[in-house]
């Protein structure tokens, strides 16, 4: 035996070669994610010597296995075998990996292999990265010629410029192969490639290329060329554009597919921002309005999505002559979906618009949508009011549309109720103290005796968000009273919605409010009958402890209120308010010390 | 108090499976837990997964609410495991506020047709889980009495009980029996009909308003609340409200449209049925049918929501 080979040194590489050919799926995914660990201890020179080699060797069949090795490879791995001048090594094994039939390990495969390009030096590229994508790209099965088209675009601009010559060739080939798998891959990894382009073989070769995937008769081909002509439509200039890309936009925006046409429609404002704006004037916006009307929902609800962003690139005048109609239209579409992607955009018309003009057509959709039968639109529209806030102004909002919110406020829907509530902060700043009180105080008061959990938890913060808004001496004279009143109702549910309320908002109070006005209320809660009440009063009692234990007033409470009261709890019959008057307590004494 | 088990309910509130470890200790100790429970569990005044977070969304959280469900925890939706095992960590963390009673589900018999058993077997690969859970499923309690006035059961009533009484004389530590008390408890339906019927299920037995006002009369109870039957509007109130079915799955096997209810009792037993529907977030495969063949390297899937014919 070579006396420098000890059992320490045989000992990494054994144990990962065992779990590696164990029965259990779990233990070779394990020791998978281990090969770093286990090349760290054989060292660089073995580690590029042995484990490479042993993992390119044992192909597992389990694809959780090659799926987590194509991962590991690719998370600088080459830091462990020596440093970026060995990292082509790592490319024998992943090159085997985006062979295999499993798509999720091919692509994890060609991410890592992506990964890996970029520390590689010119000449490792050459000799090495290159041979593998031509090797991948005739590869005799489609999965490997599949995967070969992503490796294309990260190298492409760091070859000599005859190869960049051969490179062309070749995703050329594959853009023209048999199976749509691998013409698939083409149209998805055109566009990245064509960014490494110089600008005459975008034209010589990267039109062509489209044109042909475009023209495809797989609508699954055809739907990926959507990015791959905003790509190339990026690198030509708008006459360019207009020139050798006209035939393609109609077809694309027309095509028979709705699959395409989804595509085109939901990528419709980047489109329209790299063609120039006579483009789309003269022919975008036909397009937009027919995709706006067309037949399938799914594409309806794509381009509602675009409305504003690409409203943007248009004239006020425009706008209202042509995308206005069509969005009166989709308010009565008959997909919930389709109106629910409207609400949700619709807003961002209204500074495009104008004061004005947003009264005018804007304000009675908005109308409109807040009375959808479908929570989801409903919510959306108000989401979004803010935009028309800045727009029309407060008071002309809360003319026209506080009353359909107030409404909502009653929704069946809780979830409407929910989003109601989470704008009321909003609209308090906006409203003013005098005004709040008079349209909205009672209702934010009635959301705490909901008979829906969450709505009373969201009414509890709202109080405690309306605090900080209008501060303490508001909420001591409109919210604390009420709040601690309920503590006497009969049903149990109202009085915890005063405990779980004051704990909320006992940390926006002063130690003045907390101890004058609602502190008793709660140490009388801590004698209730329902053991739920008794230690949901000793939470609210750590919660007082802890927001004001740092200061001295905040700990004399501690000491002669609030600690006595826990000491009691913490002798309770019930284990729940025994366990939490304890650790209360344990947080309260920690306080003082 | 150790905070794995907090741990592990955070775990499960987000819809994770623990450790099989975990599991088979957390059925260790729920057992020890339930063996201790008598058959009729007296309560104080007081699903599909993300149905089961909407409840608690509506209802409020455990420990702040009490609970008690009434049986069927599997065999339903996608994750039945993730269900059950967070009900029964609440129980072992808050014994006291979490009353489980058992369904005709909770069984061995059962879950090995209906998907619990391929669950456990899909999500832990082997059928340990399952084992563990049906071993719980035997000491669950076969019914329950709140303040002495509200009767609590999954199924009904059975010809060879007259009192609740009786029921806490069975020996319920065994599985699910073909006939006999524990399996009317279990498996009857209330009917339209007079005196006794037989039950088409099968199992258990149908019976009437004069057979329901008798045993309530008899043992000075109010209301008899059951599970078992799908109500469309969530509950259904029967035989002068002599009882109540309560159905708390939402568009139940993601295709029926119902919605749930959950039946609130106050201090005093006013009785309030809270009615809720699907969670808007819950995923299923309805939704998501007619996405056409896309290939898998698409990013963006439009996904078309046709009427489902799911389970049909």
């Amino acid at each position: 035996m070579d006396p420098n080979t000890s059992l320490d040194d045989i000992a990494p590489i054994a144990i990962l070669m065992d779990e590696l050919r164990s029965e259990d799926v779990q233990l070779r995914l394990n020791a998978i994610h281990r090969i770093s660990t286990i090349a760290l201890a054989l060292g660089p020179d073995r580690a590029r010597d042995e484990l490479i080699p042993f993992l390119q060797d044992s192909v597992d069949d389990e694809d959780e296995v090659l799926l987590a090795l194509a991962e590991e490879l690719g998370r600088n791995f080459e830091e462990y075998i020596g440093g970026p001048e060995y990292a082509h090594v790592l490319l024998g094994p992943l090159e085997n990996l985006s062979a295999v039939e499993e798509t999720l390990v091919r692509d994890k495969a060609a991410e890592s292999i992506t990964k890996i390009s970029a520390v590689l030096s010119q000449e490792q590229i050459e000799q090495s990265y290159i041979p593998l994508v031509q090797r991948l790209s005739r590869g005799e099965w489609f999965t490997s010629r599949t995967s070969s088209c992503a490796l294309y675009a990260p190298a492409y601009d760091k070859v000599a410029v005859s190869i960049q010559d051969e490179l062309r060739r070749a995703f050329t080939a594959l853009s023209s192969d048999d199976t749509p798998m691998v013409r698939r891959a083409a149209a998805k990894w055109l566009a990245p490639l064509v960014k490494k382009f110089s600008k005459p073989h975008v034209l010589s070769d990267g039109l062509v290329i489209y044109r042909k995937l475009q023209g495809d008769d797989q609508d699954s081909v055809r739907l990926l060329t959507v990015e791959d002509l905003i790509a190339i439509a990026q690198r030509l200039s708008p006459p360019e554009v207009k020139e050798q890309l006209l035939k393609q936009i109609r077809q694309t925006m027309t095509d028979k597919s709705w699959r395409v046409r989804y595509m085109a429609a939901s990528h419709f404002n980047e489109l329209a921002e790299v063609v120039g704006t006579e483009l789309v004037r003269e022919e975008l916006i036909g397009h937009f309005v027919q995709l706006l009307k067309d037949n399938e929902a799914e594409v309806r609800t794509a381009a509602a999505g675009q409305v504003p962003g690409f409203s943007k690139l248009l004239e006020k005048e425009v706008v209202l002559a042509r995308v206005v109609p069509c969005v009166r239209d989709l308010c009565q579409d008959v997909s919930q979906h389709v109106r629910a992607a409207l609400a949700n955009q619709i807003s961002g018309l209204a500074p495009l618009l104008g004061k004005d003009a947003t009264i005018e057509h804007l304000l009675p959709l908005f109308l409109h949508l807040l009375k959808d039968e479908f929570p989801e639109v409903r919510l959306n529209i108000i989401s979004k009011l803010e935009l028309v806030n800045s727009v029309i102004g407060i008071e002309l909002l809360s003319e026209s549309l506080l009353p359909a919110i107030v409404e909502l406020a009653e929704d069946k829907s809780w979830r409407v109720r929910q989003a109601i509530i989470e704008y009321i902060p909003l609209l308090a700043t906006q409203l003013g103290k005098p005004f709040f009180d008079e349209s909205l105080g009672n209702l934010c008061m009635s959301w705490l005796g909901d008979n829906v959990y969450s709505i009373r938890e969201a009414a509890a913060v709202n109080l405690k968000k309306l605090t900080e808004v209008f501060g303490v001496d508001w909420s001591r004279e409109q919210i604390v009273p009420k709040v601690v009143g309920m503590g006497q109702h009969p049903n149990y549910l109202y009085r915890m919605t005063t405990v779980q309320a004051i704990m909320t908002i006992a940390p926006s109070l002063t130690i003045e409010v907390v101890r004058d006005s609602v502190l008793d209320m709660l140490l009388q809660l801590a004698g209730d009958p329902i053991p739920n009440i008794r230690f949901n009063v000793a939470k609210a009692l750590e919660n007082i402890a802890t927001s004001f234990g740092d200061t001295a007033a905040g700990r004399e409470l501690v000491q002669n209120k609030i600690a006595p009261a826990l000491e009691a709890l913490k002798n309770d019959q019930d284990a729940d308010v025994r366990f939490f008057a304890t650790r209360a307590l344990g947080k309260a004494q920690a306080l003082e010390a | 108090m150790p905070s794995d088990l907090d741990q592990q309910i955070e775990q499960l509130l987000r819809c994770e499976p623990i450790s099989e470890e975990q599991v088979k200790r957390l059925c260790l100790k729920a057992r020890e837990i339930l063996i201790e429970e008598a058959n009729v569990q007296v309560v104080d005044s007081p699903v599909t997964f993300w149905d089961m977070m909407e409840l608690f969304k509506v209802g409020g959280p455990c420990p702040e609410t009490n609970y008690l469900f009434m049986g069927d925890f599997v065999d339903r939706g996608f994750y039945s495991v993730e269900t059950f095992l967070l009900l029964l960590a609440l129980k072992v963390r808050y014994p006291e506020r979490m009353t489980l009673i058992r369904g005709n589900h909770e069984s061995r018999q059962i879950t090995q047709v209906y998907g619990f058993y391929d669950e456990c077997q899909r999500k832990y690969g082997s059928s340990n889980v399952w084992r563990w859970c049906c071993e719980v499923f035997d000491y669950l309690a076969l019914g329950a009495i709140v303040d002495g006035r509200v009767f609590c059961v999954h199924g009904g009533l059975s010809p060879s009980l007259q009192s609740i009484d009786q029921i806490r004389t069975i020996d319920r530590k065994q599985e699910v029996p073909h006939d006999g008390a524990m399996c009317d408890l279990l498996w009857s339906d209330p009917d339209d009909i007079n005196g006794w019927g037989l039950s088409p299920r099968g199992a258990g037995y149908l019976f009437g308003a004069d057979i329901t006002k008798m045993f309530a009369h008899r043992n000075g109870i109010d209301l008899i609340a059951r599970a078992h039957q799908l109500a469309m509007e969530g509950y259904k109130l029967m035989f002068d409200k002599t009882i109540v079915t309560v159905w708390s799955a939402p568009n139940y096997c993601y295709r029926c449209g119902n919605v749930a209810s959950i039946l609130e009792l106050d201090d005093y037993l006013g009785q309030e049925y809270k009615v809720f529907s699907h969670a808007p977030s819950a995923w299923s495969p309805a939704d998501r049918k007619r996405t056409p063949s896309f290939p898998q390297d698409v990013r963006s899937i439009p996904a078309k929501r046709p009427p489902a014919d799911y389970f049909l």
